[in-house]
């Protein structure tokens, strides 16, 4: 948005806005710093800010203790397949509710939604039961098909919105002029309908990455991602925040970046249909 | 051509199976993230150089995460873990279920009978062993020399609470950010009440009389509650009730404490001038008592435990038996030096003279385990077997949920009486509805 | 305009996602129904005799319970009511022109990114501790007695924590509602002589009505279940001080192992969460069709 204001109201809002800014960004900044110091430095009182001996030290044991890469790649393939998966899965129901909306459409949907309301706690020991009869237990698949039933729902709803702002008099018009649906599809809808798409990929990812209680619950060894990597370092014996910081660092800098990179992207379709 | 393809591809694969077969058996093992077993997980090597056969996996978690993880695999026979650490409260409960796999036939050479009797003693059942130990801790009172000195005090081998708390008192400087004395606080079954409980046994308190009838209304409670706060609120650190053993032995180790009363295995982490800035300045004595003939002192073991669902018994034989062997101990101090050796579990580790001298602590661990009585632990006669718990299945929750109950006592928010009457209801309830009492 | 043809198709594109959340819902739904009627303890295996009701009874009159049950109200409430507001402000802010807008957005959208378990542990350690944690220093810097906050102010302290994690995403649809309003409407109100407070009000605020609804809807879902929090910061308490629901039958199902009374309470739990639904649901259905 473009307004004129004066100079000095510009270098205000810049002023409150960086201060607000960096505040809630600190916590951050404070553990990435602390991650490069050694744990003596880590607790140092008055605390050190920058001047201190920068070190990789806790960075290689915390990689030499429990083999980061794997928990990374477990992550990686858990958060991009459930969502993948459910997106599949959400994008023809969404497609149908924002474009053949029935009398039941808006009951159906708020069903879904409160389906997630389902407390984990409450539905873990059935759900383990079942994942051990099956052999799902410690499976990057078992992982995936809880987080995309999970998630499923938000997906559902999220796109829906989205495509219920796609005009369908664009549809008619393009029918009129004898496109097929295939045509209708690829080059009148899909264009429309990627920002969306992608924005709703892109928060699952980061809800799916983030999420710590099936994740935990449900893996051993071999599926286990970043959550339950992150579990073996809280509170440690002796002094422990600057390996904690290290591998905190560690399990939040991927999707930190990713989210980073494609913030545009997230905001962009991240409207739940609330802007008109 | 295709068919000469898929021969190929099959021909792969199945050399890839039949390498996959010959190559490894993999046994997945859960244990705390204590610095102990993190060691262990380095020295992971040496066991697999003696044995090639077998591939390891570690999940490491912290301790609450650790033990609710495994008991939700046993209980629902999940088959997730080949080898368990698990503690002396699990063990008997467990093995009475048939959960574990009784440690007979283990690998040659493995003296079984060199573990310190009161450590096996609450690992076996029936005359089997069904865990045996990794480390094993009593608990003793650490205090700081210097300070002690500075404060004209000399603290004997023996205290008594009283003598505790004039030290503690002498010793605060909450100027200087040093607290007299730290103690447990985090609610928790095995935090604050483990300290809490083998405290009350020193009282001559008791958690159930011998109609399992809770006694949190008796005077002896009262006193131990009431002196417990006394301590925290004049001379412990701010935010005592969510410091548990980690948090306090952080305390230590930075020098804010002049005493800390807790698990005898700290005695090497807070000896150590790597971690520890009064590593020599520490002194040793044994748990405090009232006169009554207990002293306030615990038993624990952390051991290795392999689960009757595991298709892997031999591979996880051999971890056990590597893990808690006297080879291991002397792996470690090859390594590590003598002082960071698992202790509290074998007589020979006592009687070596290159441990006695490089362990201060050593002489007063075995005295403090030596002296604790799971199966007489408190001063009037019990139902139940346990210093610093009750060995039932229920006891899980309700410790917690006492120790919930004296953590906000601890916090302010509630007071000695309120705290010991919700104990006494809570328990009573749970107690009722077990069975236990009619 | 749809036909009975399209009108099929839909339902077949429909019912995939449909079916799975009815399997998703109803099996395990059905299982903790079950088990809520039988005495059930994972560490006591044995014949799990059915008990009817007994299980419920002890669920809703554990002391525990009615604390349970307002400090998730509270939670919602108190994480809902800062992030908005918040958020709000956040939102106005970030839409007037400066210098840096891109950076300072990627500052205020970071916490989103962040695990709650790490975001539990970096702020219970490194800031909230009393003895080491950066607000200790703060405060003996200003010759403060430092403040306990985990012990002092257990829920606030995790509202706040919640709230640090939920206030971009806020912030985030909130500034994109903003980006979308007429601003020939503002700057005629502005010649009419609205003062900026008016304008806010009466322009700016119904705006936002959508959006916050969105917000309101969507954070609820996740906060009714806030555990990860709790679990690394207080364990719920101390006493019961920052016990929720979530909290409680997670100490009934996997501390005591008592699944018959942990799956009770999360009955009780899903049937609490479905009222919060539907009062959620008339809200937003009015706030969405409009």
């Amino acid at each position: 948005m473009s307004r004129a204001v004066t100079p000095q109201r510009k270098a205000f809002n810049t002023a409150l806005a960086w201060l607000i800014g960096l505040l809630i960004f600190f916590p951050i900044l404070w553990t990435v710093l602390t991650s490069f110091k050694t744990e003596a430095q880590a607790i140092a009182d008055p605390p050190i800010w920058f001047n201190f001996n920068w070190t990789l030290e806790n960075y290689f044991t915390v990689q030499e203790r429990s083999n980061y890469f794997r928990h990374f790649w477990n992550s990686v393939v858990i958060s991009v397949g459930s969502t993948v998966i459910g997106v599949a899965i959400a994008v023809p129901a969404a497609w149908a509710m924002a474009f053949v909306p029935g009398k039941q459409t808006k009951n159906l949907l708020m069903w879904m939604l409160s389906t997630k309301m389902l407390p984990p706690v409450g539905v873990l020991v059935p759900i383990y039961l079942i994942f051990r009869s099956v052999g799902l237990l410690d499976t990057k698949l078992g992982l995936v098909i809880v987080l995309t039933l999970i998630n499923l729902p938000i997906i559902v709803w999220m796109l829906y919105t989205y495509f219920r702002e796609i005009p369908v008099d664009i549809l008619e018009a393009a029918r009129m002029d004898g496109a097929s649906l295939r045509n209708e599809v690829i080059y009148v809808l899909l264009p429309m309908a990627v920002p969306g798409i992608a924005s709703t990929l892109l928060l699952n990812i980061i809800l799916a990455w983030n999420e710590a209680f099936w994740t935990l619950n449900l893996t051993a060894a071999k599926a286990a991602p970043l959550t339950a990597f992150i579990a073996s370092y809280s509170s440690p014996e002796g002094l422990f925040y600057a390996k904690l910081s290290a591998a905190s660092t560690m399990a939040i800098a991927p999707i930190l970046i990713m989210g980073w990179f494609s913030q545009k992207q997230l905001v962009r379709g991240l409207t739940f249909g609330a802007v008109k | 051509m295709t068919l000469n393809t898929r021969a190929r591809l099959l021909a792969c694969a199945a050399s890839a199976l039949v390498a996959t077969g010959a190559t490894a058996e993999t046994i997945t093992i859960a244990t705390v993230n204590n610095g102990d077993m993190i060691r262990m997980q380095g020295l992971t090597d040496d066991f697999t150089a003696q044995h090639p056969d077998i591939d390891i996996e570690w999940v490491t978690l912290e301790e609450n995460v650790l033990r609710q993880r495994v008991t939700q695999d046993i209980a629902t026979n999940g088959g997730q873990f080949d080898v368990m650490t698990i503690g002396t409260y699990e063990v008997p409960i467990w093995a009475g279920q048939d959960w574990l796999v009784p440690l007979t036939d283990m690998p040659e050479g493995y003296d079984a009978d060199d573990i310190l009797p009161a450590i096996a003693g609450g690992l076996t059942t029936d005359g089997t062993l069904y865990a045996a130990p990794f480390y094993g801790e009593s608990s003793m009172v650490m205090y700081r020399k210097d300070l002690m000195e500075a404060a004209g005090m000399e603290m004997p081998e023996a205290p008594t609470w009283d003598e505790i708390r004039a030290a503690a008192e002498a010793m605060t400087d909450e100027e200087a950010g040093i607290y007299g004395i730290c103690l447990r606080g985090k609610a928790g079954w095995g935090e604050n009440m483990a300290f809490l409980t083998a405290m009350s046994n020193s009282y001559g308190a008791r958690w159930f009389d011998m109609d399992w009838n809770p006694q949190f209304d008796s005077a002896e409670w009262k006193a131990t509650l009431t002196d417990y706060l006394d301590l925290m609120n004049n001379y412990g650190p701010p935010g005592a009730s969510s410091n548990g053993f980690n948090e306090n032995l952080a305390l230590f180790q930075q020098g804010k404490c002049g005493m800390w009363i807790d698990a005898t295995v700290a005695a090497s982490f807070v000896t150590n001038a790597d971690e520890s800035t009064v590593a020599d300045q520490v002194g040793f004595a044994l748990a405090p008592d009232k006169g009554l003939g207990k002293r306030g002192n615990w038993l624990w073991a952390w051991n290795l435990a392999i689960p009757a669902g595991t298709e892997k018994v031999d591979a996880a034989k051999a971890f056990v038996a590597w893990a808690t062997s006297k080879d291991y101990t002397a792996l470690v101090a090859e390594n590590e030096g003598w002082a960071n050796v698992p202790p509290g579990t074998r007589t020979s580790l006592y009687e070596n003279q290159e441990y006695l001298d490089a362990a201060p602590f050593a002489q007063m661990t075995l005295e403090s385990i030596q002296a604790a009585d799971p199966q007489n632990p408190t001063v009037d006669e019990v139902p139940y077997v346990g210093v610093q718990f009750v060995a039932i299945p229920e006891f899980q929750g309700i410790g917690t949920a006492v120790g919930q109950q004296f953590s906000a006592a601890l916090a302010g928010q509630i007071d000695v009486d309120q705290a010991l009457d919700n104990a006494q209801k809570l328990t009573e309830r749970e107690m009722k509805r077990s069975g236990y009492i009619k | 305009m749809a036909t009975q043809h399209s009108r099929t198709a839909a339902r077949l594109m429909i019912s995939p996602s449909v079916l799975l959340l009815l399997c998703w819902m109803i099996v395990p739904l059905a299982m903790t129904v079950y088990f809520s009627t039988l005495r059930y303890n994972l560490l006591m295996p044995g014949s799990n005799p059915f008990v009817g009701w007994e299980n419920y009874q002890y669920f809703l009159t554990d002391p525990a319970f009615l604390t349970a049950l307002v400090n998730t109200l509270l939670l919602v409430g108190g994480v809902l009511i800062i992030t908005v507001i918040g958020g709000i402000l956040l939102g106005m802010l970030l839409d007037q022109p400066m210098w840096g807008q891109g950076i300072v957005r990627i500052l205020v959208i970071a916490p989103f990114f962040v695990m709650p378990t790490v975001s539990a542990l970096v702020w219970k350690n490194m800031f909230m501790n009393p003895v080491n944690g950066l607000f200790a220093y703060l405060a003996e810097f200003l010759g403060l007695q430092p403040f306990d906050f985990l012990s002092q102010a257990p829920l606030l302290s995790i509202i706040g924590i919640v709230s640090w994690q939920w206030l971009p995403f806020a912030t985030l649809i909130l500034l994109t509602a903003m980006q979308s309003l007429d601003q020939e409407q503002l700057e005629a109100a502005e010649m009419d002589g609205a003062g900026a407070f008016s304008r806010f009000i009466y322009i700016v605020l119904p705006h936002l009505s959508r959006a916050v609804t969105v917000v309101i809807l969507i954070q609820t879902i996740f906060l009714l279940s806030v555990f990860a929090e709790i679990l690394v910061t207080t364990n719920g308490g101390p006493g019961n001080a920052s016990t929720n629901l979530t909290y409680l039958v997670y100490a009934e199902s996997l501390l005591r192992f008592d699944v018959g009374t942990g799956s009770a309470g999360g009955v009780v739990a899903i049937v609490l969460a479905n009222i919060v639904a539907i009062f959620l649901m008339r809200m937003i259905g009015k706030n969405l069709d409009a």
